[in-house]
C-alpha cells in the first residue's frame, strides 16, 4: 500500500443506476472485464443479481450438514453410552442396543444442531450485525433501500486502479460515480 | 396486462415428441394387456396378486397428481403453475383405474382371505370383520363412492382449468379452485385410506395400523414430484417447455422429493418403532411375513434405495438443479415405489409358499397397466396447451419478474 492510500484509505468505488435491469447488465459487463471484488446493492432481490456478479454459493449449507451429522452422532452415542454402558437396564427383556428407540432422539438432536448451526453460520457469514459499512459514507446510498441501484467495485480488486476504473464505470453510463471512503 | 395479446396459444402446445410417446406407450400397453390377459388364464393363482400391486402404482400416481394438484390451487407458487397440465393429464386418467379395478372386484376370493367362505367358517373373528365391513357388497359400493368423489374433483378441477386458457378468464376469480382443493384434500386423504383399508391392508384382514393410510398417501405425493421431473425430461428440452422451465422450479420439485422421502420414511419409521416396541403377535405378524425367507432382502433394500441413498443425494443442491441429474433420481424412486408396494401385497399371498418369489405376471401387468396410463396421460397432456394460457399465474410466469 502507497503512504497516500493510507492516508486517505479508499473502499472502492460507486456507481449508481436507475432501473434493476442497467445494475444487471453493469454488473455482467464489470464482471466480465475481469473485476471479481464486486458488490451489488438493489431495495429488492433482482434475479440474476447473484450470478451476475459471481457469487454462486455460500458455504450454509456446509455448515449445516456437519453440524447436523455431529448432532445426530451425539445423540445416537449419548443412548448408546447410558442404555448399554453406564446404566443398563432391561426393558421387557428387549436388548439394551434397542436401536429403533434410539432413532427419535438422535433425529431431534440432527435438527436441533443443523437448526442452530444454520442462524449462526448465516450470521458468522455474512458478518451480520455490522454496525459500521463504509458503503454509507456516501450520501446518495441512503436511496439503496428506496428506489436507486448500486454497484460497487473493491479496492482490493487485483485490477483496480482510481483513474482506470473511473475510466471503465463511466463506460456503463451511470448517474453518479462516488469514491467510497473507507 | 400488454403482453396479454401477445401470448399465442398454438406456441405452447406440446410438441411433437408427446405424440410419438403416446403411440409408443399405446403400443407397449396392448402387448402388456395381451400378456396379462394371457396371464389371468395361465397363472391366475400369481396374476392377481401382480395385478393389484401395479393397479395400486399407477393410481397412487393418478390420485398424486391430483393431490399435489389442490395442494398447489391452495398455496401457489411457480412449481405448480410449470407442472399443472402435466397434474391434471395425470388426475384424468382417474376412468381408465376405475376401469381397471373391475378384474380386481370380480375376483375377489383370489386377493383376500375375507372373501373366501372356506376361510371363513375356519376363523370365527375373521368372519365377524367380514360379515361387518370386509364383505364384497361393501367393497363394491364403497369403490364406487371413491371413484365418483375422485373423479368429480379431478373432472371439476380440469374444466375449469379448460376455462383457463379462453381469453375471457383475464381478470376472473381463481377463488372456486381454492374453495374445491381445501375441502377436496380432506376428502382424498380419508377415501384414500380408506380404499387402502379395503383393497391392500385387509389382505391380512386381521392386522391393523392406522398410519397404514398416510404411508401411501406420502408415497402417492412423492411418486407425482418423481413423475414431473420424468416430464420435464422428456419435454423440457423442446419449445415451448424449455421456454418458461428454469432451473429455480426444477430445484423446488427436487426439494419437495427430499421432503416427501423423509415424509415417507417418518411415517414409515413410526409404524414400525410402536410395532417393534409393543412387541404383540397380532401386530409383528405384518413384518415377520415381509422381514423372513427374504423378503427381508427387499426391506432392506427399500430402507437403502427409497431412502438413504435418495435422502443423501436430494441434500445436493447441485443434482436437485438440473433434470438430466435429477431424473436419475426421481427414476430410482419410481422404481422404488413398485418395488415398496409389491413389497406389502405379495408377502401377503403367500400363505402356502411364504419365501421371496417373483413371477413374468408381475411384468405382463406392468407393462399393460403402465403402457395404457402413459398412452392416457399423453393423450388428456395434447389435448391442451402446456400451461393454462390465461390464468393469472402463468401471466405472472411470463413476465419476467424485474420489470
Amino acid at each position: 500500500m502507497s503512504a497516500t492510500s493510507l492516508e486517505n484509505p479508499i473502499y472502492g468505488l460507486m456507481a449508481e443506476f436507475d432501473t434493476p435491469q442497467e445494475l444487471l447488465t453493469a454488473a455482467e459487463k464489470t464482471h466480465g472485464a475481469g473485476y471479481k471484488q464486486i458488490d451489488a446493492f438493489s431495495p429488492f432481490p433482482v434475479e440474476g443479481l447473484a450470478d451476475a456478479i459471481g457469487f454462486h454459493k455460500n458455504s450454509v449449507s456446509l455448515v449445516v450438514l456437519i453440524f447436523g451429522i455431529i448432532g445426530g452422532l451425539s445423540g445416537y452415542l449419548l443412548q448408546y453410552y447410558v442404555s448399554v454402558i453406564s446404566y443398563p437396564t432391561n426393558i421387557g427383556g428387549r436388548p439394551y442396543h434397542s436401536w429403533p428407540s434410539f432413532i427419535i432422539v438422535t433425529f431431534e438432536l440432527t435438527i436441533l444442531l443443523g437448526g442452530i448451526s444454520a442462524a449462526v453460520g448465516m450470521l458468522a457469514l455474512n458478518g451480520l450485525p455490522m454496525p459500521y459499512h463504509p458503503v454509507f459514507n456516501v450520501p446518495e446510498f441512503a436511496r439503496a433501500s428506496d428506489d436507486k441501484f448500486f454497484l460497487v467495485v473493491f479496492s482490493t480488486d487485483p485490477n483496480y486502479d482510481a483513474a482506470r476504473t473511473r475510466e471503465f464505470l463511466r463506460g456503463l453510463a451511470p448517474r453518479t460515480i462516488s469514491e467510497v471512503p473507507a | 396486462m400488454t403482453t396479454t395479446a401477445t401470448i399465442n396459444k398454438a406456441d405452447l402446445m406440446p410438441p411433437p415428441v408427446a405424440e410419438i410417446m403416446q403411440t409408443r406407450s399405446m403400443f407397449i400397453g396392448l402387448i402388456g394387456a395381451v400378456a396379462s390377459v394371457a396371464g389371468a388364464f395361465l397363472a391366475p393363482e400369481s396374476f392377481y396378486s401382480a395385478y393389484l400391486t401395479v393397479f395400486m402404482v399407477a393410481l397412487s400416481l393418478s390420485l398424486g397428481c391430483m393431490s399435489i394438484l389442490m395442494l398447489y390451487h391452495l398455496v401457489g407458487g411457480a412449481w405448480g403453475t410449470v407442472s399443472r397440465r402435466t397434474l391434471e393429464a395425470g388426475m384424468m386418467t382417474l376412468p381408465l383405474m376405475a376401469a381397471l379395478f373391475i378384474p380386481i372386484a370380480v375376483n375377489l376370493p383370489r386377493l383376500y382371505e375375507w372373501a373366501r367362505p372356506d376361510e371363513l367358517a375356519k376363523n370365527t373373528k375373521l368372519a365377524d370383520i367380514a360379515h361387518s365391513y370386509l364383505n364384497p357388497s361393501g367393497i363394491a359400493s364403497r369403490a364406487v363412492l371413491y371413484f365418483v368423489l375422485w373423479f368429480a374433483m379431478a373432472f371439476l378441477l380440469n374444466k375449469w382449468s379448460t376455462e383457463q386458457d379462453n381469453v375471457d378468464a383475464i381478470g376472473r376469480s381463481t377463488l372456486r379452485f381454492r374453495a374445491l382443493s381445501g375441502p377436496g384434500l380432506v376428502i382424498y386423504s380419508l377415501t384414500f385410506s380408506f380404499a387402502i383399508i379395503d383393497w391392500v391392508m385387509s389382505m391380512q384382514a386381521r392386522w391393523i395400523s392406522t398410519i397404514y393410510g398416510l404411508i401411501f398417501i406420502a408415497g402417492a405425493a412423492l411418486s407425482t414430484y418423481c413423475f414431473v421431473v420424468l416430464v420435464e425430461t422428456i419435454l423440457g428440452q423442446r419449445k415451448p417447455m424449455s421456454q418458461y422451465l428454469r432451473s429455480t422450479e426444477v430445484h423446488d420439485h427436487g426439494n419437495f422429493m427430499l421432503a416427501f422421502v423423509m415424509v415417507w420414511a417418518y411415517f414409515n419409521f413410526s409404524q414400525w418403532l410402536i410395532m417393534w416396541s409393543g412387541n404383540l403377535p397380532e401386530e409383528i405378524i405384518w413384518f415377520l411375513r415381509r422381514l423372513h425367507g427374504g423378503w427381508g432382502v427387499i426391506a432392506m433394500g427399500l430402507v437403502l434405495f427409497h431412502f438413504a441413498v435418495p435422502f443423501a443425494l436430494l441434500l445436493s443442491q447441485r443434482l436437485k438443479k438440473q433434470t438430466t441429474t435429477l431424473v436419475w433420481i426421481a427414476s430410482l424412486l419410481l422404481f422404488m415405489r413398485l418395488v415398496e408396494i409389491f413389497w406389502h401385497i405379495e408377502p401377503a399371498q403367500s400363505l402356502h409358499h411364504d419365501t421371496f418369489h417373483i413371477s413374468w405376471t408381475l411384468f405382463a401387468a406392468l407393462f399393460g397397466i403402465g403402457g395404457l396410463w402413459m398412452a392416457y396421460f399423453f393423450r388428456n397432456l395434447r389435448a391442451r396447451p402446456l400451461l393454462a394460457v390465461y390464468a393469472p399465474q402463468t401471466l405472472r410466469l411470463l413476465e419476467p419478474s424485474h420489470e
